[in-house]
């Protein structure tokens, strides 16, 4: 392997390509935007991606103005362009912010590369930051990679269930409980679901539930809960050290989960074959569908007739939300994502985007995010323990003890483990799934050959045997990292 | 003439012409229903024919946040430019292919020909990796660049058919009078075509204003065109179709104006030129 | 008309007049050529050299490693590219044929120039000018499973539609993806199919029909053969553009369900800009780029024999 000379030879391609640019002729009207503008001190460019805490961050920004004097610029793009864009100015060594936000998958490739900086420093040397506040198992999850902390939440999600009361009183179902038990279990969940099968309520029939079945990232989102709770595992040894990327989507963990998800589709509308996230809420908030379980920003996002119309669903009084099944004998692990902060360590105003993101992660920013009433109350994301137990914050979203319990249940690390070239991978099992609900294949058969493409995306990816250090990567370890910057 | 035959037929290509209409026209006129229709009507099952019309969602992608408007700016800066830059390219060449006996004419016409049917994306990403390592990724000069694999061979082929139709014979009287051949190209020749030239212009113009491949992949958010602009409201947390109704239907107006202004040049612009019309 | 039209008294030292006078076309079409080369052959080439190395713009910024051929085996082994394949000639060439015949019928209704016909001809393009990616989204509309026009239409005439949706099951998929490209450019077939018909001289098809030839001999013997070099060139063109089909699928599908839309350009689109797995992405150019040349080349070797330019 000869990297130097290949990076050399690009140069002289590269001064070819330029040199057209110039026979062109007219390089200059055209310019690209950002370069040329000058670089103010007192400002901060936030590159954002457009999840439903965006809204009421943005609307918070005139306060973080005011108190520092720093001026913001804030953008929103969808999921898939901000991936492209950050990759493509990291590439190109551009400075296009000073906070970006980082999806977890995304932590370990921009850390490894030194694409954002670690906040380490920062932390350590910032008195009131409060780092013990933040959930452990969030920061763990979604912000830590080989122990330094690259990013900081600025919205949380676990998984939970959602129900109609109303629904449930009429048949005589008892409601599901609000605290993980061995009593209720993916085989209850179902159990509960199929007494659903074939009603009729207010006249119009009802579907049990509703699942994402959309490839590749809803589907996998949303089975990976089922797959983590019955202990699926998706490598040989990762996160513990040493790291062994050999895939294990074979076993019978993975084959009941993929039954139980099978089992969930039948009692979907049909058409939630193509569903994507927003689709299963919004499907929900239509009044048709009894119960199901989802990212918890659906938790308020159901309250919503359609997006961003800011006016109330049908099922806005009449849904509770209670704690998610688990497998039998298995101990609960709960899928946590969410968004994070992170600064590009390209930017020239360090500083400022370190504000800013402690601004927005803080405890006062987002308590106030929760309060803001616009579009029924939009934010209850919180990665910060204390918010859990503000009343006026609970008096709006009752739901937030179910809400902490899960979270404190969560790792993110294992259910979607946020490998490099993890999309790949998450392209595979997404179809594989997507076939799976519809096709009557043998589960056994279809992630057999699954474990063989993840297995060739590996080694190709030079991921198997894995020849980089490995880190011991556990909770454990990432408390004592927060004792250890707090201390100092 | 008018037996019952011949009135049969006629009610016959008459009702197919209504039916082809409503086929054809009918979806583009639900989709502008849905730009104005109350949101909460646009999936309504059985649908709603009737309704209170609402300029809402216009309001919302120009004026209030208003994303669109400046889309359409970029949308008309990126395809003006990609229009512009090609015309000093295509036009010696076309006047060249057109004027001259060349060996291997034909393999020239036909390599431009390929051009016009190479995948986009086959050699955008590699573009997109070069575009970005010189720094120019997200700028307009990146997509005008390439839209040029796009408009350069679109015009030569166009612009040669309408350069074959000014007669010989006006050069010759000019050569005979000692005129050089750039005089002659410049002071004869390309103002008799320059409507042609506006011809191949304006389709040049739709071609680069509907691509959506280029930008997508090499726009940055301040220079997003409006195809992309129609992306947007389809998030992961939410779509909202009367803003994507309301934003297409606003990139559907300028081709569609001047294809029906250019309504004689249709065909020819559509076969670059090969077919008269 | 040939290169001799310099002949006229020049102010250039007489070398280089000469230079010039011979090479004038040459000259005249070289920057459109080195433009093109530059903006389609260099990127080529690039990723000629970054398909044989490991490359992966998750892992990190530089090449990693010369991996020979592997990325070649990887593109042809992956989970998706031989039904990628099938499914990009199932809608290129069903595609062209249906947009074809429907294009001609339509012109040959158009052809009875019957008065206000004109308006239906000038009206049926409009299809054809409208951007692909929102030719897209208003069929995801339209096909919407829960208040989509086309789906209350086939559910009240009585046809039966998969309770997934017709973008949802895997046997509706694909047609319903074709559907809309029909949709698209069969006006585009019609109009440019139509107006030469209307260039077929009226003195053959007269002296056709007093030889008592029948409509159907006069189209397939007469108009058709007259004709050949723009079918040739339409049918080609339009071949190609679906044999690049993305943007549609992006928006409609994503490939889904299973594999059943994938197409050859929505599979580079995601190895290329959602795994930024350049090295692979760049071996599947080259294979697609070789499949596109094999295709073009025969077709323009067997239509264009003939022809004289």
């Amino acid at each position: 392997m000869n990297v130097d000379r290949m990076a050399l030879s690009r140069r002289s391609l590269l001064k070819g390509v330029s040199a057209t640019a110039l026979l062109a002729g007219v390089a200059a009207p055209f310019a690209a935007p950002g370069a040329a503008r000058a670089q103010s001190a007192d400002a901060v460019r936030v590159l954002c991606v457009e999840d439903p805490f965006f809204f009421s961050l943005k609307a918070m920004i005139p306060d973080f103005e005011k108190e520092t004097g720093i001026k913001v610029e804030l953008e929103s793009l969808s999921y898939d362009a901000l991936q492209a864009r950050l990759v493509s100015a990291f590439v190109a060594q551009t400075s296009d912010a000073d906070v970006i936000a980082v999806d977890q998958m995304w932590l370990g490739q921009y850390l490894d590369n030194g694409w954002i900086v670690s906040l380490n420093d920062f932390i350590a040397k910032d008195a009131d930051i409060d780092l013990g506040d933040f959930l452990p198992e969030v920061l763990y999850s979604s912000n830590m990679w080989r122990g330094q902390i690259g990013t900081l939440p600025v919205a949380a999600y676990a998984q939970g269930v959602m129900y109609r009361k109303d629904m449930f009183d009429e048949f005589g179902i008892a409601a599901p409980p609000s605290e993980t038990s061995e009593d209720w279990t993916w085989t209850k969940y179902v159990e509960t679901l199929k007494a659903l099968e074939g009603k009729s309520f207010n006249g119009a029939p009802v579907f049990p539930t509703v699942v994402c079945g959309s490839q590749p990232s809803p589907i996998v989102h949303m089975f990976t809960q089922v797959s983590t709770s019955h202990g699926a595992g998706w490598f040989k040894s990762f996160p513990g050290a040493p790291w062994d990327f050999e895939p294990q989507l074979t076993g019978p963990a993975w084959v009941k989960s993929v039954e139980v998800y099978r089992a969930l589709y039948r009692l979907s509308p049909p058409e939630a074959i193509n569903y994507v996230w927003f689709d299963a809420g919004t499907r929900f908030a239509k009044g048709d569908i009894g119960m199901f379980y989802w990212w918890t920003p659906y938790f308020y996002l159901i309250k919503n007739a359609g997006y961003m119309t800011g006016t109330k669903s049908d099922v806005m009084d009449k849904y509770a939300t209670a704690a998610l099944p688990k497998a039998e004998g298995v101990p609960q692990t709960v899928s946590l994502g969410g968004w994070s902060l992170g600064v590009p360590s390209s930017s020239t105003r360090q500083d400022n985007g370190y504000a800013f993101i402690k601004w927005a992660t803080s405890k006062a920013t987002q308590k106030k995010m929760a309060l803001w009433p616009d579009l029924n109350h939009q934010f209850s994301d919180f990665a910060r323990a204390s918010l859990y137990e503000d009343d006026e914050v609970k008096a709006i979203y009752p739901y937030l003890d179910i809400q902490l319990a899960m979270m404190k249940q969560g790792n993110g690390k294992v259910t979607r483990p946020p490998v490099p070239g993890y999309t790949a991978l998450e392209s595979v099992l997404g179809l594989t799934l997507n076939q799976l609900l519809t096709g009557s294949e043998d589960p056994a058969a279809a992630l057999e050959r699954t474990n063989g493409l993840f297995a060739s995306i590996l080694k190709g990816n030079f991921m198997i045997p894995y020849q980089k250090e490995s880190f011991a990567d556990s909770l454990d370890e990432a408390k004592a990292l927060i004792g250890k910057l707090t201390k100092s | 003439m008018s037996s019952p035959k011949a009135r049969f037929l006629t009610a016959l290509t008459y009702a197919g012409g209504l039916l082809f209409l409503a086929v054809f026209i009918g979806p583009i006129l639900w989709f502008l229903a849905l730009a104005i229709r109350p949101a909460d009507t646009a999936f309504a099952m059985p649908p709603q024919f009737t309704f209170e019309p609402t300029l809402n969602a216009f309001r919302h992608i120009l004026v209030d946040p208003g994303v669109n408007g400046p889309q359409v700016v970029n949308s008309l800066i990126v395809a003006i430019g990609a229009v512009v830059l090609n015309l000093p390219f295509s036009v010696p060449a076309a006047y060249a292919l057109s004027r001259f006996k060349l060996r291997g004419k034909k393999h020239i016409m036909l390599w431009y020909l390929g051009l016009l049917m190479a995948p986009p994306i086959a050699f955008l990403i590699p573009y997109f990796i070069l575009i970005t390592r010189i720094g120019l990724q997200g700028s307009y000069f990146s997509m005008v660049l390439v839209l040029q694999t796009m408009t350069i061979p679109f015009s030569v082929w166009l612009m040669k058919s309408f350069i074959d139709e000014v007669p010989a014979e006006l050069e010759e009287a000019a050569r005979v009078d000692g005129a050089r051949w750039f005089t002659i190209m410049w002071r004869i020749t390309l103002p008799i075509v320059r409507p042609g030239i506006i011809v191949t212009s304006m389709f040049a113009f739709v071609f680069a204003w509907n691509n959506a491949a280029f930008p997508l992949v090499l726009s940055a958010r301040s220079t997003a065109t409006l195809p992309i602009g129609t992306l947007g409201y389809f998030a992961t947390s939410g779509v909202t179709w009367n803003f994507i109704a309301a934003a297409a239907v606003l990139a559907m107006i300028p081709p569609m104006i001047i294809f029906l202004v250019f309504d004689r040049y249709v065909v020819r612009g559509l076969t670059f030129g090969s077919v008269k019309g | 008309m040939s290169a001799t039209i310099a002949r006229s008294p020049q102010a250039l030292p007489p070398a280089r007049r000469s230079f010039v006078r011979r090479n004038l076309p040459y000259l005249l079409i070289a920057p459109s050529v080195i433009m093109l080369l530059a903006l389609i052959a260099y990127p080529l080439l690039f990723a000629l050299r970054s398909s044989f190395y490991f490359w992966n713009l998750q892992i990190g910024p530089e090449p990693q490693a010369f991996v020979g051929f592997d990325n070649y085996v990887q593109a042809f082994n992956a989970f998706d590219f031989q039904d990628a394949l099938v499914n990009t000639l199932i809608l290129s060439i069903a595609g062209t044929a249906i947009e074809f015949v429907l294009g001609l019928s339509i012109a040959l209704l158009l052809l009875r120039a019957l008065p206000g016909m004109n308006v239906v001809r000038a009206l049926l393009i409009l299809p054809t000018t409208i951007a692909p990616i929102v030719v897209g989204f208003l069929f995801r509309y339209l096909y919407d499973p829960g208040g989509g026009l086309i789906t209350w239409l086939l559910k009240s005439t009585g046809l039966p539609i998969p309770p997934e949706g017709l973008l949802g099951s895997p046997t509706t998929a694909l047609a319903a993806v074709l559907f809309a490209d029909v949709w698209q450019w069969t006006p585009f077939f019609a109009i440019v199919l139509y107006a030469s018909l209307l260039s077929v001289p009226d003195e053959i098809i007269e002296a056709a029909r007093l030889d008592r030839a029948s409509a159907w001999t006069i189209l397939m013997r007469i108009k058709l053969p007259l004709i050949r070099r723009t079918a040739v060139i339409i049918v080609m063109l339009r071949f190609m553009q679906l044999f690049n089909t993305f943007d549609t699928v992006l928006v409609l599908t994503r490939g889904g369900p299973g594999t059943s839309t994938r197409t050859l350009g929505y599979s580079l689109y995601e190895q290329g800009l959602i795994n930024f797995n350049i090295g692979l992405v760049s071996a599947m150019t080259w294979i697609t780029v070789l499949i596109v040349n094999v295709i073009v080349a025969l077709y323009v070797f067997f239509a264009f024999r003939n022809e004289e330019w």
